[in-house]
């Protein structure tokens, strides 16, 4: 099924949300195989369920789940059937961590960073704290952040220090992914990029797998390895970095690297009309149809995956 | 934890002149605070004394019952009996002005409330106008310190148990949102809406008038124990009702708010987080839900300690308790105004403090609050 370089497998994940309105199907089968030491990007527009497979990854579930189904393999175990405590002792952190969507909020305000960071190998490796608080101060330095942070409080710190120190403790218990849920969504553009930078600089140096988060196509392109373009809770396309960036195959991801500014070249940004179809009861077809420039009749029913020399796309128009 | 408890500095390497400029912020900002409390004090007390004196009516009240005394009593008197009518009325209104003069009436109030004032600020809390302690003594002091210890007994019983039983388990609920006892708790919040004297009106009927296991009231069984330990447990088995019906009528409501409380606080993204971090949920909960709720909570409590001071006025009747709110109750009945001045003025000094030190513990729990750095956190 698959080979021993696979270290995530996810088959036909399922997160649903009850709503006053009805139900919210935020993942709705998701298919996706993540390679060790990549780094995948999960593009698409707010409300595609970018986040919400993020959480359901991580199985940091709301209270107003519906529905939590399907197989999440981590090399080759299905943490799905996990019960609670054997996932936080076997899978949270050590094997799975995360930089959160808005890591200026990740912090404990009233805990010292350096303790937080230190935090996870106290619990998970039973390390000494004198011990956990050396590793902190290595991953500091990794990260860049001055070594006497460590004894200051997340309000002391500027939002990009608090990112990086989100990323630092996201990589102390040397986990085999890390899930960063749009990790520079909230600073200033200058910052973004360091951040960017940092993490370009970190997935060369050390082996883990990333899934990064992001409506930010022009940032993920530089540290993507494949791309996984999300619509409406389901994925659309899956393809690697070369191909994608340059000739992307589905409408929607066209449409998005259409709406990107150039650097060179004359084309003005395009932009996608309508908006994104609600996920409580999502048109039965594709789920793109309405906003698609190349639709045709066949659109109206579910379109196949389809698999072009590699890359999976979810369209009628390459069957 | 006690690493915490420090008010940083931001500059490590200027300790020392940092030291002082600490010193001398947190004593300018002591100084300043407590002026400003004092001042509150001093309005609130006169406030109070304006009002105990009803504005001044209370002089008018005083004077016609003095003047309807002083008649009646002459009047009685055989001795006047066969005075001419002149004498007799002018020796009446002798009699009457050389009282009023006693009682000092005849200056207007706002005169006389300035002495009042300054024997109140100064604790100074002179004698009851009408009531007395059960010992016969006119002495505020006396009829104020022979409640307390009665007063704190009952309601430190009742709102320490219910403080702390309510706080764990909302806390615990708030961690199961949802969940049956979570529904059960909510359903069960409207019954605050009945007063404490109201259970205690019901616990009398089933455990003192059917079950007739626990006494209807007062502290102490009649003939007093001899020994200390017979004599506590008598006053702890007069302490059952009362001090279950004053934690009846609030816990579900309590337990409510504080679930509420929790609930708030446990969506932050830190507590997110810890969950991802893969925190066993005991730390989950002290670390990052009590721990940053820790200066709300350590205010509630201060404000439930201070709170005790008042006493339960219609909880203490039902259950002929002999505390402080029975004696405020009938001090603003009588008009007995240094009564109600004494237990105001007490009162206002235990609220000016708690406030006071309040300031100092949240700098203590909570790195963000600096004394005297004007700006909250970022």
């Amino acid at each position: 099924m698959k080979d021993n370089n696979t270290l995530l497998h996810v088959e036909n994940l399922k997160l649903y949300f009850k709503a006053s309105k009805g139900i919210v199907q935020a993942v709705d089968g998701v298919d996706f195989d993540l390679p060790n030491n990549k780094a995948v990007v999960i593009i698409g527009e707010s409300g595609c369920g970018k986040t919400s497979m993020a959480k359901a990854l991580l199985r940091l579930l709301p209270k107003n789940v519906a529905e939590y189904s399907g197989k999440i393999l981590l090399n080759g175990v299905d943490t799905m059937l996990m019960s609670d405590e054997k996932y936080r002792t076997d899978v949270r952190w050590v094997r799975m961590s995360m930089v959160p969507q808005a890591a200026m909020n990740s912090l404990n305000p009233v805990l010292k960073v350096g303790d937080q960071v230190a935090e996870p190998i106290i619990v998970h490796h039973s390390v000494p704290k004198e011990q956990a608080l050396d590793q902190a101060k290595t991953m500091f330095q990794r990260v860049g952040v001055p070594v006497d942070f460590l004894h200051r409080y997340a309000f002391e710190l500027s939002g990009g220090m608090r990112q990086r120190v989100a990323i630092a403790m996201s990589l102390v218990a040397v986990p085999d992914l890390v899930v960063l849920d749009e990790p520079t969504s909230a600073l200033d553009v200058l910052t973004q990029a360091n951040i960017m930078n940092l993490l370009k600089r970190i997935k060369k140096e050390i082996a883990t797998s990333f899934i990064l988060i992001t409506h930010d196509i022009s940032t993920s392109s530089e540290l993507a390895d494949n791309v996984v373009v999300m619509y409406a809770g389901q994925i659309v396309e899956v393809s690697d970095n070369r191909r994608f960036f340059t000739a992307p195959l589905h409408p929607y991801s066209a449409k998005l690297m259409a709406s990107v500014p150039r650097l060179r070249g004359k084309e003005q940004p395009d932009f996608i009309t309508g908006q994104p179809p609600s996920l409580i009861n999502p048109p039965t077809g594709c789920r793109f149809e309405e906003r698609c420039h190349k639709r045709f009749s066949k659109c109206s029913e579910e379109p196949p995956t389809v698999n072009v020399d590699g890359i999976l796309v979810k369209c009628w128009l390459y069957t | 934890m006690g690493s915490d408890v420090e008010i940083t500095t931001p500059k490590a390497t200027k300790q020392k002149s940092g030291f002082v400029t600490t010193l001398t912020r947190v004593l300018k900002y002591s100084g300043v605070r407590l002026l400003s409390l004092f001042i509150t004090v001093v309005i609130g007390v006169y406030l109070t004394i304006m009002i105990a004196n009803m504005g001044g009516y209370v002089d008018q009240m005083m004077k016609s019952e003095i003047q309807e005394r002083i008649t009646m009593q002459i009047q009685a008197n055989p001795a006047f009996r066969t005075m001419d009518p002149a004498t007799r009325s002018q020796l009446t209104q002798e009699k009457i002005q050389s009282e009023i003069d006693r009682l000092g009436l005849e200056r207007p109030l706002v005169i006389r409330s300035m002495g009042f004032l300054k024997n109140a600020l100064t604790l100074n809390l002179g004698r009851a106008q009408l009531m007395s302690s059960d010992s016969g003594s006119r002495n505020v002091k006396a009829i104020i310190l022979e409640r307390i210890p009665y007063t704190l007994l009952l309601m430190g019983t009742a709102n320490l148990i219910l403080f702390f039983s309510t706080l764990f388990l909302a806390l615990a609920l708030s961690r199961k949102y949802g969940s049956f006892w979570d529904k059960f708790v909510i359903t069960l919040s409207p019954t605050s809406s009945v007063p404490p004297w109201f259970y205690g009106i019901f616990l009398i009927l089933i455990f003192a008038a059917v079950l007739k296991i626990l006494p209807f009231g007062g502290v102490i069984d009649a003939p007093v124990p001899k020994d200390f330990l017979g004599r506590a447990l008598s006053v702890g088995r007069h302490l059952i009702l009362p001090a279950s019906s004053l934690i009846l009528s609030s816990f579900f409501l309590s337990i409510f708010n504080w679930r509420t409380f929790f609930l708030i606080y446990s969506s932050e993204d830190y507590v997110e987080t810890a969950k991802a971090k893969g925190l066993p949920s005991r730390d989950i909960e002290r670390r990052y839900i009590l721990r940053p709720t820790l200066p709300t909570i350590i205010t509630a409590f201060a404000l439930l300690l201070i709170g005790l001071w008042a006493g339960a006025i219609i909880t203490e009747t039902v259950f002929q308790w002999p505390g402080l709110g029975r004696v405020t109750f009938r001090a603003i009945n009588l008009y007995d105004t240094p009564v109600i001045v004494g237990t105001t003025i007490i009162y206002a000094y235990l609220l000016a403090i708690t406030v006071f030190l309040l300031d100092f513990v949240y700098a203590l729990v909570d790195p963000r609050v600096k004394i005297g750095s004007g700006g909250g956190p970022q």
